[in-house]
């Protein structure tokens, strides 16, 4: 059979029957290629020894129903879950921050259903804090995006084989993404809480620092923040400001939630002049945004009323229309390596999907008033 | 002999009943028509469009709009169920 390129029937999708044993000598990758589980990369060949172990570092129980995952509305028990792992090259230790993973996506509130079947190209972004990270070596560093390191790499791509295998999220069939993006093959960082000069993301959320959490938000890719010649808050902030400020990201015509991760060097320069984390989400709030006028070919196609956007937005030609309905809804990172003045702008899918943040192993907020940097949210 | 290699399914089980997709009709007369609206931006354009089309051309029983509450989320059982009741048809539509 020839390629046709860009018809969606050369994607390989999982027939309905269940598989036969592989016969003795078989190589497993091939025989796991052709069955259609993979995600386009090669699987690793489960053995019982590894989904055992894998099933016991989530604690036992393998037919343990965790979730039904859609939109397929496959069964994801821990055993499944177990075999998703393994294939994706997880080791066992991994398994308290994918199932927690896993729990934050199928969170009603989320929409998986419909952040998996959409035509925009949002993946879920799995962002880990707290002590896990430490414990099972993921990077938070140097190219902290890209490739390099095992459990960033291997988690995320275990979210993916789960969200295609038992969400049945594959190309051209349930998943009608146009474009989509890298991160569908694996979208999982770490905070860089020992260079941050500000408290973690989880804390700011009420956890205790030994609490270990997952953050999950329907994203599209990082967009680049370079700024080289500022050395205070603001002027770093104005750059994400202007990656915040075009007119098609989808927060922008969607509103929603987004996320900004600052490199160190930056953290460090708009920690030096005193601002923490409440400043830092209300400047990039306050100065950011797009004239209305500016989102609708100033006028030329008619008037726009977008009811995607809340109501309470006025929608006037110099208006200024916010990139997401309030500073609650910048989620602020700080991952990285130590050298390098960039940050990154990641916007997110809109207001379909709501981001989730998630205790590991059971953590919940510690209650009462929300201290972070010496101020208190009551 | 042949032995044979363990493998797995990583897909889980659906628990789900398969359901048969109704009849089609044969004759529009008399029939009660819901259109649903997802609520994406030219639906109701799209929706209203076809809904006058039909009308001029055949003798509907009645005509009933719905809209779903997101686009981007399943509609609510409870529309479903009151759409089942009150109409014989249903016609939806999404509209980028």
């Amino acid at each position: 059979m020839g390629l046709e390129m860009g018809k969606t029937d050369i994607i390989q999708a999982p027939p309905p029957a269940d598989a036969p044993p592989a016969p003795e000598g078989a190589d497993l990758i091939e025989w796991y290629y052709e069955r259609g589980y993979s995600d386009g990369l090669p699987l690793v060949p489960p053995t019982p020894e590894k989904i055992a172990a894998t099933v016991a570092a989530l604690g036992g129980e393998p037919g343990r129903l965790l979730a039904r995952v859609p939109p397929r509305w496959g069964s994801l028990t821990r055993e499944v879950l177990a075999i998703n792992m393994v294939m994706a090259g997880c080791r066992p230790e991994y398994g308290l921050v994918v199932e927690a993973a896993m729990l934050a996506l199928t969170e009603p509130r989320f929409n998986l259903n419909g952040v998996q079947a959409t035509t925009h190209m949002a993946s879920p972004l799995l962002v880990v804090n707290g002590p896990a990270r430490g414990a099972i070596g993921m990077n938070a560093g140097c190219n902290v995006f890209g490739s390099g390191n095992r459990a960033n790499a291997t988690i995320g791509r275990a979210l993916r084989l789960v969200l295609l295998n038992v969400g049945g999220g594959w190309p051209g069939l349930l998943d009608k993404s146009t474009l989509g993006h890298p991160g569908k093959y694996t979208y999982c960082i770490a905070e860089n809480e020992e260079a941050s000069p500000l408290a973690p993301y989880h804390v700011e959320h009420g956890y205790r620092a030994q609490d270990s959490t997952v953050f999950l938000l329907a994203a599209e890719p990082p967009h680049s923040v370079t700024n080289h010649f500022a050395n205070d808050a603001a002027g770093i902030l104005d750059s994400v400001c202007s990656a915040m400020s075009t007119i098609c990201n989808n927060n922008a015509v969607s509103a929603g939630h987004c996320a900004v991760v600052l490199g160190p060097e930056h953290a460090a320069t708009i920690a030096k002049s005193g601002w923490k984390r409440h400043d830092i989400r209300h400047y990039l709030w306050a100065h950011s945004g797009n004239r209305w006028d500016d989102l609708y070919g100033r006028g030329r196609y008619g008037k726009v009323y977008n009811r995607n956007l809340p109501v309470w937005y006025k929608r006037e030609p110099d208006a200024r229309t916010p990139i997401v309905p309030s500073p609650d809804n910048i989620h602020l990172f700080v991952a990285g390596g130590e050298a390098g003045r960039f940050s990154a702008f990641i916007p997110g899918w809109g207001h379909m999907s709501a981001p989730v943040l998630r205790g590991i192993a059971g953590a919940r907020p510690a209650g009462g008033p929300e201290c972070v940097d010496g101020t208190c949210a009551v | 002999m042949n032995k044979s290699i363990p493998v797995y399914d990583p897909r889980g089980v659906v628990e789900a009943a398969p359901l048969s997709t109704a009849p089609r009709v044969t004759t529009l007369a008399g029939l009660r028509l819901a259109l649903l609206d997802n609520t994406k931006w030219n639906a109701n354009k799209l929706l209203r469009g076809l809904r006058d089309r039909l009308a001029r051309k055949h003798a509907l029983g009645a005509v009933n709009y719905y809209r779903k509450e997101s686009f981007a989320a399943a509609a609510a059982p409870e529309l479903l169920a009151e759409i089942a009741a009150a109409n014989d048809i249903v016609l939806t539509a999404i509209g980028d």
